[in-house]
């Protein structure tokens, strides 16, 4: 009887820690119940490693377009390496099946077509990252932050992260007119209000103009639609060199341009378009107060 | 046409066996028999996978056949009939400015065969081969370019539409395949025009007299070919070339009679883009080249080599 005793005992021990903490997240399309704390978790949008490395979690997987430099290094110094599962747009459903993963972290925009392939490999959560707004993917971090079983960690972390953007929008002078553009070969593309950057600009008090009445988060502009614009300073992400900006530094128009004068500022594209999270907005606060104060050092 | 059945059940294999993990035949064949739920790599990627491309590439290569031998051109092919594009613009159309709205296989047929009318019309009376591919590449280049206006204009919504119009087979799987079924029988049935198109091969004058029909043979090819690739469209979106390289060769093996020619221009078409999408996903893993960019660069030099030829 003893014996049985311990043995029940045991064995209610032991179905108590197979069942422990089944996580249900609900990521507004899904409700998603990982048995389990997830240990191999695949990212396919960059902002979801920047969440999971604010709360010091390393993905195996990350869809990193076959370019680790893409993520920033801070990200990059507390998550260490992963393995490429391929480009966000298209990630390699079999590399992400090779890596066994018990979560994937997938992107609203990009990946909803194929959420059935992925859900068929792991419990997959579906966030918003691409086209998202500041405030949106601090939801997002919260929602990981809960998948992973760290919510009370992740809290800690938006906490500290919104005491210092909040001591970043203090040393930020208020008024400024900024904008940031994503510049290629042949198209130069504006991030407005709506946008990631352009959102996260504002919380600093800076000034982003609407692009166009009901535009996207970002649009195509041309030289004389930027002239009408006309911000103080207009931040530029060289996808590539020689981009369409260094074509237009020899227009005619471009001297007419405010921020001409010293204040078009080369940024790195990695930072201001394709990072987006809690480490990505401290990162754009930063170097937005030194652009403002001018010890910003450009990128080539 | 047992050559080619060789080459495509070979190449399927390897399909089956490349990718970011490579993977024995032997294994293969034994997580085939097996097909369980926690095989997820062959069972329900590779293997659902290989056979959309299969079918796919079949239909193209018929679609092909069917349309060179009704229009005696050794250019004419779906893509350049206007109908790859036309079936492309009506898929974007309808997932962009009316998302959710039912069974895409039928507004992609709709828009292959505005392409295929399009381009009759404008070559009505008249027939001149070059006159007819050059109107055939003009009308598909105005719908790829609507196709863009309408991919510019919701940036929201692209990337769904994105994906099925990229020309590729990423991400296709078993409810894919559901959609291609009724290729099986259209195919079958194609194959009843192969009397009839021996005898167009003859010259329409001797056709007329031995007897055939040519109006209906003529509108019959027509059709079936546009429903072929339109349904093919609707699933892996245009890609391109396969319909054109693919009846080719296969008359250079079997040589140009239909019963044998349309099998094996199926089977080559399959042979074709399930290769390339096997490259595409083993060249340099966890990389996917889009199968349609891997049939273009094939098959575009290909094109201007005939187009060269028939001047």
């Amino acid at each position: 009887m003893q014996l049985n005793l311990g043995l029940v005992f045991g064995l209610c021990l032991a179905a108590s820690s197979a069942l422990a903490d089944p996580i249900t997240v609900n990521d507004g399309t899904h409700e998603v119940t990982l048995p389990d704390t997830p240990h191999r978790i695949v990212a396919l949008e960059f902002s979801f490693v920047d969440a999971l490395a604010s709360v010091d979690v390393s993905p195996v997987g990350v869809a990193d377009d076959n370019d680790p430099a893409r993520i920033p290094d801070e990200v990059r110094d507390i998550v260490g390496d992963w393995t490429s599962v391929g480009t966000r747009p298209q990630p390699s459903i079999e590399a992400i099946a090779a890596l066994h993963p018990d979560l994937i972290i997938a992107d609203l925009d990009r990946h909803s077509a194929v959420y059935d392939a992925f859900s068929a490999i792991a419990p997959t959560l579906l966030l918003p990252s691409r086209g998202e707004d500041y405030e949106g993917s601090l939801r997002s971090a919260a929602l990981i932050g809960k998948a992973v079983d760290k919510q009370s960690q992740m809290q800690a972390r938006l906490e500290q992260h919104r005491a210092s953007m909040a001591d970043y929008a203090r040393r930020i002078p208020d008024g400024a007119t900024m904008i940031f553009g994503a510049a290629r070969e042949d198209s130069f593309s504006l991030h407005g209000p709506d946008s990631y950057d352009g959102s996260v600009l504002q919380s600093l008090g800076i000034n982003v103009p609407e692009v166009r009445a009901q535009g996207g988060a970002s649009d195509f502009v041309s030289l004389e639609q930027l002239l009408g614009l006309d911000p103080d300073y207009l931040l530029v992400g060289h996808y590539r060199r020689p981009s369409i900006i260094d074509t237009w530094n020899g227009d005619e128009l471009w001297s007419i341009l405010k921020a001409s004068d010293g204040r078009v500022i080369s940024v790195d594209p990695n930072v201001w378009a394709r990072n987006r999270g809690i480490m990505a907005a401290e990162k754009i606060a930063a170097d937005t107060l030194a652009v403002l104060d001018g010890s910003f050092e450009q990128i080539d | 046409m047992i050559r080619a059945l060789i080459v495509l059940s070979a190449l399927t294999l390897v399909a089956l066996c490349t990718g970011a993990t490579t993977i024995t035949p032997l294994q293969v064949w034994h997580l085939l028999l097996a097909h369980n739920p926690q095989d997820f790599v062959v069972w329900s990627h590779r293997f659902p996978r290989s056979l959309t491309g299969i079918l796919i590439g079949a239909a193209l290569g018929v679609a092909g056949a069917l349309v060179q031998g009704v229009i005696r051109n050794p250019l004419a092919s779906p893509d350049i009939l206007g109908v790859t594009q036309g079936a492309g613009l009506a898929v974007a159309f309808v997932l962009l400015v009316f998302p959710g709205v039912g069974y895409l296989p039928f507004f992609s047929l709709l828009g292959g065969a505005a392409g295929a009318a399009l381009l009759m019309a404008y070559n009505a009376g008249i027939f001149s081969p070059v006159r007819f591919a050059l109107s055939g590449v003009a009308v598909s280049a105005t719908f790829a370019g609507v196709t863009q206006f309408l991919l510019l204009t919701h940036p929201v919504e692209v990337n769904t539409a994105l994906l099925s119009l990229t020309g590729s087979l990423w991400a296709r799987g078993w409810p894919h395949l559901g959609l291609l079924l009724p290729l099986i029988p259209l195919m079958m049935v194609a194959m009843t025009l192969a009397k009839p198109l021996d005898v167009i091969a003859l010259g329409e004058d001797t056709a007329h007299a031995l007897g055939t029909r040519l109006r209906l043979v003529r509108w019959a090819a027509i059709t079936m070919a546009v429903m072929l690739t339109a349904i093919s469209v609707s699933v892996a979106g245009p890609v391109g070339f396969v319909g054109l390289v693919a009846p080719h060769l296969a008359r250079r093996l079997v040589g140009g009679g239909h019963l044998r020619l349309l099998p094996t221009a199926g089977m080559l078409g399959a042979a074709i883009l399930l290769a390339a999408d096997t490259l595409g996903r083993g060249i340099a893993p966890p990389a996917e080249i889009p199968a349609g960019v891997l049939t273009a660069v094939i098959g575009a030099p290909y094109f201007l080599w005939l187009l060269f030829r028939t001047r």
